[in-house]
């Protein structure tokens, strides 16, 4: 049997599953993007250019990273609770293919919360994109990491714990995380925590994939985030293969 | 080694954290292929736990275990290819229907497109379920969701088949039709490990027993064989009226008493004596009604387990079918 049309399967089965809440989910990730460009413009007053490329910019990462650091999680330890987890663990099926199952919907979900974002950020700015050829696997690696660190932590947590955390996670990322806003605003030290924390990357990452004359990627951030996505995806793997 | 699809041997786990509960203390368990075995066992015995080990989900501490002669402790991805669970729990398919969530599954085991439709539409039928099967499964009973797990289960089935209750919630026609696809399961060439702890329902289909009790096996056999020290006993269960204690004969041994209902044992012997005892009482207004029935593989579970879990038991005796002596 080939193990990438399993993975397919699964994803379809995933997708499924959800399609009863899909339309509610893709609205409110919607409203999160919009809200974010839309709002934060209202919170700072009348953004400078500069500052405005960085709020239509921030917000696709912030909806990509609440996708992959609280929803999934929030899924995942839904599904513990109820069972469905450890049942799906005994089909045939290798275990990345769960991962990739579970990313491949989570990103789709994700993706128009992604595009609105972005426009509602051109049209309300207008600011000039350019886009760069890389914004797609770009996207995709932020999207990879975030999921995958979600999924771990769901994993290893007990469920009602991760919810909390993914509480906690959404306010670190909309307020105290240099996504919407250069790093420079925040305190000495939370910059400090940034300078390792993966999010910072994911917002230089998708900025610069999406704006490439005006912001590019230091090479140290690369570095930190293709650490963490290496150790997410492991960790993420690592708890799927689990065994009690 | 032995031609068994399954064979675990010497079984020990042991659960970490603060109770540390020994789930599983040496077992031993073989499951040849076309038969049905029995996995006894009152809630906690371990009996979950034991085939989250054969899965690879849990690990166990020590002993081993095989899947059609793979190591399944070394390669639970190999195992995993050779067994389909069944889990105690229902699994949510809300957003699909029954039929949708069969064919699914058996696609992601593995199963050929048309193969899978074929089989699902045969499963559908032979459980009646025809009426649900596109019917969105938040709309779908208890009882039909768990007769959907157990067609999702064996739509493509394993080598081995695991079902863990998979009777609970069934209404008693479908029950019946259930229980003859599990036995046809293994007809056709299954290993079937049955997880129940309905006592009386599973003495109807399976070829071979194992009685867990605290992690342990207390007992193996066939039906006959672990019936076979109480067949020469009987058990004599009354209705009561309202405040009316039993007056015994000599020759009975009580069991049990609650409000209306009294149950002893006599030796089959003596089984004429006490139905004119009982009849005369039924006559006199002091007896409702009585039953006399073999002693059931029930009885030996109860006797093997321990009295502390008459409770539970109860729940399974509500759906005895005692063979009444005609008066």
């Amino acid at each position: 049997m080939s193990r990438v049309r399993s993975a397919a399967l699964l994803a379809q089965w995933q997708l499924r599953r959800q399609a009863q809440f899909m339309p509610l989910m893709i609205v409110v990730q919607v409203f999160l993007a919009v809200a974010t460009v839309i709002g934060y413009g209202m919170l700072v007053g009348d953004p400078s250019p500069q500052a405005a490329l960085f709020l239509a910019t921030g917000a696709p990462t912030i909806t990509l990273i609440t996708v992959g650091l609280v929803m999934t999680p929030q899924m995942v330890a839904q599904a513990r609770t109820e069972g469905s987890l450890d049942w799906m663990r005994t089909l045939p099926v290798p275990r990345w293919a769960f991962l990739a199952a579970d990313l491949t919907v989570w990103t789709l979900i994700a993706l128009p919360g992604m595009v609105l974002g972005i426009l509602a950020g051109v049209v309300r700015y207008d600011v000039h994109l350019s886009l760069a050829p890389w914004l797609v696997p770009a996207a995709l690696l932020v999207s990879l990491t975030s999921a995958a660190v979600g999924y771990a932590m769901a994993n290893v947590l007990p469920p009602q714990v991760a919810m909390l955390m993914t509480q906690a996670l959404v306010f670190i990322v909309l307020l105290f995380s240099p996504v919407s806003f250069p790093s420079e605003r925040l305190p000495h030290w939370l910059q400090e925590v940034h300078s390792w924390a993966p999010i910072e990357p994911m917002a230089q990452v998708v900025r610069a994939g999406l704006a490439h004359d005006s912001f590019t990627v230091p090479g140290r951030s690369m570095a930190v985030l293709a650490v963490w996505a290496a150790v997410a995806v492991a960790g993420a793997m690592a708890a799927l293969r689990r065994r009690a | 080694m032995e031609d068994g699809t399954l064979r675990i041997r010497g079984l020990r786990k042991r659960y970490r954290g603060r109770r540390g509960a020994l789930a599983n203390d040496g077992v031993d368990l073989d499951v040849a292929p076309g038969s049905v075995v029995g996995l006894l066992g009152h809630n906690g015995s371990g009996k979950t736990t034991l085939v989250n080990q054969v899965v690879g989900i849990v690990r166990p501490d020590e002993g081993t275990i095989h899947v059609d002669g793979i190591d399944a402790i070394a390669r639970p991805d190999l195992a995993r290819a050779l067994v389909s669970v069944q889990a105690q729990a229902n699994v949510p398919i809300t957003g699909l229907s029954p039929r949708q969530a069969i064919e699914l599954v058996g696609r992601i085991r593995g199963g050929d497109r048309r193969a899978v439709t074929r089989r699902t539409e045969e499963l559908l039928d032979a459980l009646e379920l025809g009426p649900w099967a596109d019917t969105p499964a938040q709309k779908i009973s208890g009882g039909i969701a768990r007769l959907t797990a157990f067609a999702m289960t064996t739509v493509v089935p394993g080598r081995l088949v695991v079902l863990d209750e998979p009777t609970n919630d069934v209404d008693p026609v479908r029950r019946r039709l259930l229980w003859s696809r599990i036995r046809s399961l293994a007809d056709e060439g299954a290993a079937v490990l049955l997880v129940t702890h309905n006592v009386r329902e599973a003495e109807r289909v399976v070829d071979h027993l194992a009685i867990l009790d605290q992690g342990r096996v207390v007992a193996s056999g066939t039906p006959g064989e672990l019936t076979a020290p109480v067949r020469d006993a009987l058990t004599v269960e009354l209705d009561l009226p309202e405040g009316a204690a039993p007056d015994w004969p000599e020759m009975a041994t009580p069991v049990s008493r609650t409000r209306q209902r009294a149950v002893a044992t006599v030796p089959a012997a003596h089984a004429a004596a006490v139905v004119s005892w009982a009849q005369s009482r039924v006559a006199a207004g002091s007896l409702e009604r009585y039953a006399l029935v073999p002693a059931s593989l029930e009885d030996v579970y109860l006797t093997l387990v321990g009295a502390e879990h008459d409770a539970a038991a109860s729940e399974t005796a509500g759906s005895r079918t005692p063979q009444e002596v005609p008066a």
